[in-house]
C-alpha cells in the first residue's frame, strides 16, 4: 500500500456525511449494490426530467391551463391528497423497517415493511380510481396536451410504484425466510432508497400537477 | 479523491447545471428569443441528477 | 514481483457454447460484444452501400421504390449508432477496465451478461421491421410530425418495433453505464489512485456518467413519441395542442451527448496505442483528464445546435458553447501529437489507425466549426455537409479508434496476434475508401445537396461527386475483407502474443494472454499510470 506516496490533506471522514448509515463493505466504500441503485436513481430523474421537460413546454404554449372543459378537474383538496399521505406515510414505515433491521429486530422490520407494502398497494389502488374518476369526466390521454402530459406523467410514476411493490414483495419474502440480519441487508437498504426516491418523486408531481 | 479535499464539494458540478439553467431561463427574453422551458427543465434536473450521482460516487469511494 | 509462467494461450478453455451463451465473465463478455456489433457493423454497411449504389448516378435505378430507401437510410443509422458504435466501445471498455484497474471483473458481473443480451434481442426487433410490412422509415431521428404518421413513417410496425428496440438497448446501456462505475470508483487495486488509472479507464467513466444521465432522457422521448402513436396521445401534433419541435429538443437532449459517448472511448484507446508505439509516456495526463471531463460537460449544454433552424433555439448561447468543446478537444489533439514528438516511433497496425483516427477526427472537428456557426448553419443544416462531419468524427474518428483498439488487444483477447501485413493493407485501403467516400460530401453540401434523398437532378452538378462517394464506399468494403481473413487466419495461426507482446504499460498486459478467468495471480506495485513501464525499469513512477 502506498500511504505516503502524496503528502494527503486531511480528507474529512467519510463516517459524517449522509451515506455514513448506509452500508459499508470491508474496503470502506458504500456497499456496491446500494452504489449501484443510488446511481440507477440518478438516471431516474433524468427519465422523468424528460416527460417534465415536455409538461412545462406545454403548458407554456398552451392557454388557457387547464383548459376550460378541466378547470378545477385536478383538485389538491380531493381523493389525491389522501393517497399522498398514504404514499407518504409509506416511507416512513419503509424507513422505520430499515432502521429495525439495522439494529437486527427482525419483528419491527417486518411489520413495518409489510405496513408499507399494504400502503403502497393502497396508493396504487386510489391512483387507479382516480384515473376512473377522470375519465368519466372526460380527461383522457387524448384529451389534449393537457390529458396527455398529466396521464404519461402520473402513469409512468405509477409504473414506477408497481416495480417499487414488487420489491417490496421480494423483500417481504426474503425476510420472512430469515434472509435478512443487522449485518446483511443490503436489499432492504437499496429497496427503501427507491421507495423513498419514488415517493419524492410524487411529492414533485402532486405540486407541480396540483398546486402549480 | 482527496483533490476534492471533502465529498460535499463534489456537489459543485451539479451546481454549475443549475446556474447554466438558471442563465438559460434569465438571459434568453433579453437577448430577444423565446424561454425554453423544456430545455430549463432538463438543464435543472442535470443539475441535480449530477450532483447526487457525484456526491455518491465521492462519498461511497474506499479510503485510500 | 513478476507473474508467474500460467497456462499458455493454446491449452486456456475456451469454452463451449453453454460457456458462451451463460457467462458471467467481463472478458467473454467483451468479446461477445465485439462479436455482436461487427455483425451489425456489416449488416448496416451493407444497407450503406446500397444506398451509395442507387446515389451514384442520377435516376431511380435499384431502389425504384423510395419507400425502401427510406428504411435503408433509417435503418443504416440505426444500427450503426445503437448496435454498432455505441455498444462496440461498451464491450472494448468491459474488456478492458477490469484488466486495467487490476479488479477480477466488473461490480455487477450478472447484469453485466443482462447489459449484452439485450442487444441481439433489440436488434432483431429493429430488423423485423423489414420483414413485418416496413422497417422504420422515418430517419435515425425520428422526428414528429413523420414519425407519429402512419403509414409514412413505416407501412408496418417497424416505426413501434424501432421505437422498443431502441428502448431496450438505452435501458442495456445504463444497467452498463452502472456496472462500470461502481467498478471504476470500488474495486480498484490498492496503489491505484484515480489520478493513476489509465486513460481508457478515464474516458469509459464520463461516457459512463454521459450514459448514465442523457440516455433516460430519449427514453423519455421515445415514451412520448410511442403514446403518440398509438395510445391518442398529443405531445408533438400541432393539430391538437401539441408541439414538433419539443420532440426534437427533448431528442437531442440525449442524442448530442451521445455522440460523446460514440467517441471518448476511441480516444481512450487512442491514448493507450499512442504511448505505447511511441515510447513515451502520454503528455500532459491530468490535463488530458480535465479536457475529457469538460468535454463532457459541455456536451450536454450544445443540444440544440442541431435544431438552429427551427426558429425556437437560444441561438447565442448554443452557438457560444458548440465552440467552445473546441478548446478542451483541442488540448487533447496536443496532447496526442506531444506524446509522439520525440518519441521512438513504431509504426505497427494499432498505431497506424490512432494516425488516421487524429487525422480524420481533426478534420471532422475542423468542419464540425464551421457548423457551429449559425449562419453557416442556416446554409448546411441538412445537407451533405453535415454527412461529411457526422462520418468524419464517427468513421475516421471512432471506427479507426476501434480498429486500433482490435488490433492492439485480440493478442490478449485470444492469444494470438493479428497478422500485421494484412493489418497495413486494411488500413490503406480504408483510408483511401473513407476519404474517397467521405471528402466529396463537403463539396456536395456546399453545392446543396440535400440529406436522405433518393435521387437527385441531372444537371445540377452533383454527379461526379457521388459516383466518387460510391466508389469509395465499395472500397471501404473491400478493405473489410482483408480484415475478415486477418481475424480468421490468425485465430488459428496467428503469432503467440504472450503476456506483453507490445511492451506496454498498463495492467493487462501483467497477466496471460488470454488471463485466467480471475484476471491476475500476481499485481505488480502501483506508483504511477504506468505500473509495468515501472516495474520492467526498476523506478518509481511519478
Amino acid at each position: 500500500m502506498t500511504a505516503e506516496s502524496h503528502a494527503l490533506t486531511q480528507v474529512e471522514p467519510v463516517e459524517h456525511s449522509p451515506v455514513a448509515t448506509l452500508a459499508h463493505d470491508a474496503r470502506g466504500g458504500i456497499s456496491n449494490p446500494i452504489l449501484g441503485m443510488l446511481l440507477f436513481l440518478a438516471s431516474e430523474v433524468m427519465f422523468f426530467a424528460g416527460l417534465f421537460a415536455a409538461y412545462f413546454n406545454s403548458r407554456a404554449n398552451t392557454t388557457p391551463w387547464p383548459p376550460a372543459e378541466f378547470e378545477g378537474l385536478l383538485d389538491p383538496l380531493s381523493l389525491i391528497l389522501v393517497a399522498t399521505i398514504i404514499l407518504v406515510a409509506s416511507s416512513f414505515t419503509c424507513q422505520f423497517a430499515v432502521w429495525a433491521i439495522r439494529r437486527d429486530d427482525r419483528t419491527g422490520f417486518l411489520r413495518n415493511m409489510g405496513a408499507t407494502l399494504i400502503l403502497g398497494i393502497a396508493f396504487l389502488l386510489l391512483q387507479a380510481y382516480d384515473y376512473s374518476v377522470l375519465f368519466d369526466e372526460g380527461m383522457t390521454m387524448s384529451a389534449g396536451p393537457f390529458g396527455t402530459t398529466y396521464f404519461t406523467l402520473t402513469g409512468f410514476h405509477g409504473a414506477h410504484v408497481f416495480g417499487g411493490v414488487i420489491m417490496l414483495g421480494v423483500v417481504m419474502y426474503r425476510g420472512m425466510v430469515g434472509q435478512f440480519s443487522g449485518r446483511h441487508h443490503d436489499m432492504v437498504e437499496a429497496t427503501s432508497l427507491y421507495w423513498h426516491f419514488v415517493d419524492i418523486v410524487w411529492i414533485v408531481l402532486f405540486s407541480v400537477l396540483y398546486l402549480l | 479523491m482527496h483533490p476534492l479535499r471533502h465529498p460535499r464539494n463534489a456537489l459543485a458540478v451539479g451546481a454549475m447545471f443549475v446556474l447554466v439553467s438558471a442563465g438559460f431561463l434569465l438571459f434568453a427574453e433579453p437577448l430577444g428569443y423565446g424561454i425554453d422551458f423544456a430545455g430549463v427543465t432538463m438543464l435543472f434536473a442535470l443539475g441535480i441528477a449530477m450532483a447526487l450521482m457525484a456526491y455518491v460516487l465521492i462519498a461511497g469511494s474506499p479510503r485510500e | 514481483m513478476a507473474t508467474h509462467a500460467l497456462t499458455p494461450a493454446a491449452t486456456y478453455s475456451r469454452g463451449g457454447l453453454y460457456e458462451w451463451l451463460t457467462t458471467t465473465d467481463h472478458k467473454k463478455i467483451g468479446i461477445l460484444y465485439l462479436v455482436n456489433s461487427f455483425v451489425f457493423f456489416f449488416i448496416a454497411g451493407l444497407m450503406a452501400l446500397a444506398v451509395r449504389a442507387e446515389l451514384s448516378a442520377p435516376g431511380l435505378q435499384y431502389l425504384t421504390d423510395e419507400h425502401l430507401y427510406n428504411q435503408l437510410f433509417t435503418m443504416h443509422a440505426s444500427i450503426m449508432i445503437f448496435l454498432f458504435i455505441i455498444p462496440i466501445l461498451a464491450g472494448l471498455g468491459n474488456y478492458a477496465v477490469p484488466l486495467q484497474i487490476g479488479a477480477p471483473d466488473m461490480a455487477f458481473p450478472r447484469i453485466n451478461a443482462l447489459s449484452f443480451w439485450m442487444l441481439p434481442l433489440a436488434g432483431v426487433l429493429l430488423m423485423a421491421g423489414f420483414v413485418t410490412g416496413g422497417a422504420a422509415a422515418a430517419g435515425w431521428t425520428s422526428y414528429p410530425p413523420l414519425a407519429s404518421d402512419r403509414p409514412l413513417a413505416s407501412t408496418g410496425s417497424g416505426q413501434d418495433l424501432w421505437i422498443v428496440g431502441v428502448v431496450l438497448i438505452g435501458t442495456s446501456s445504463i444497467l452498463g453505464a452502472v456496472n462500470f462505475l461502481v467498478t471504476i470508483f470500488k474495486m480498484r487495486a490498492p496503489g491505484m489512485t484515480l489520478f493513476r488509472m489509465p486513460i481508457m479507464v478515464w474516458t469509459m467513466l464520463v461516457t459512463s456518467v454521459l450514459v448514465l444521465l442523457a440516455t433516460p432522457v430519449i427514453t423519455g422521448a421515445l415514451v412520448m413519441l410511442f403514446i403518440d402513436r398509438n395510445l391518442g396521445g398529443n405531445f408533438f401534433d400541432p393539430a391538437t395542442g401539441g408541439n414538433a419541435v419539443l420532440y426534437q429538443n427533448v431528442f437531442w437532449f440525449y442524442s448530442h451527448p451521445a455522440v460523446y459517448v460514440m467517441v471518448l472511448p476511441a480516444m481512450g484507446v487512442i491514448s493507450e496505442v499512442l504511448p505505447v508505439f511511441s515510447r513515451k509516456p502520454l503528455f500532459g495526463y491530468k490535463a488530458f483528464v480535465f479536457a475529457t471531463a469538460a468535454i463532457g460537460a459541455l456536451g450536454f449544454s450544445v443540444w440544440a445546435h442541431h435544431m438552429f433552424t427551427t426558429g425556437a433555439v437560444f441561438l447565442p448561447f448554443f452557438a457560444l458553447l458548440t465552440f467552445m468543446i473546441a478548446v478542451p478537444t483541442g488540448v487533447k489533439m496536443f496532447n496526442w501529437i506531444f506524446t509522439m514528438v520525440r518519441g521512438q516511433l513504431t509504426f505497427s497496425t494499432p498505431l497506424l489507425f490512432a494516425l488516421g483516427f487524429l487525422s480524420m477526427f481533426l478534420i471532422g472537428g475542423i468542419n464540425g466549426a464551421f457548423s457551429a456557426a449559425v449562419p453557416v448553419d442556416f446554409a448546411l443544416h441538412d445537407t451533405y455537409w453535415v454527412v461529411a462531419h457526422l462520418h468524419y468524427v464517427l468513421f475516421g474518428g471512432s471506427v479507426f479508434g476501434v480498429f486500433a483498439g482490435v488490433y492492439y488487444w485480440f493478442g490478449k483477447m485470444t492469444g494470438r496476434m493479428l497478422d500485421e501485413t494484412l493489418g497495413k493493407i486494411q488500413f490503406v485501403l480504408m483510408f483511401i475508401g473513407f476519404n474517397l467516400t467521405f471528402f466529396p460530401m463537403h463539396m456536395l453540401g456546399l453545392a446543396g445537396m440535400p440529406r436522405r434523398i433518393a435521387d437527385y437532378a441531372a444537371n445540377v452538378g452533383w454527379n461526379d461527386w457521388n459516383l466518387a462517394a460510391t466508389i469509395g464506399g465499395f472500397l471501404i468494403a473491400a478493405s473489410m475483407l482483408p480484415f475478415l481473413w486477418n481475424v480468421f487466419v490468425s485465430l488459428r495461426n496467428g503469432r503467440i502474443a504472450g503476456d506483453d507482446p507490445w511492451e506496454a504499460n498498463t495492467l493487462e498486459w501483467a497477466t496471460s494472454s488470454p488471463p485466467p478467468p480471475y484476471n491476475f495471480d500476481h499485481l505488480p506495485e502501483i506508483r504511477s499510470e504506468r505500473p509495468l513501464f515501472d516495474l520492467r525499469h526498476g523506478r518509481n513512477g511519478h
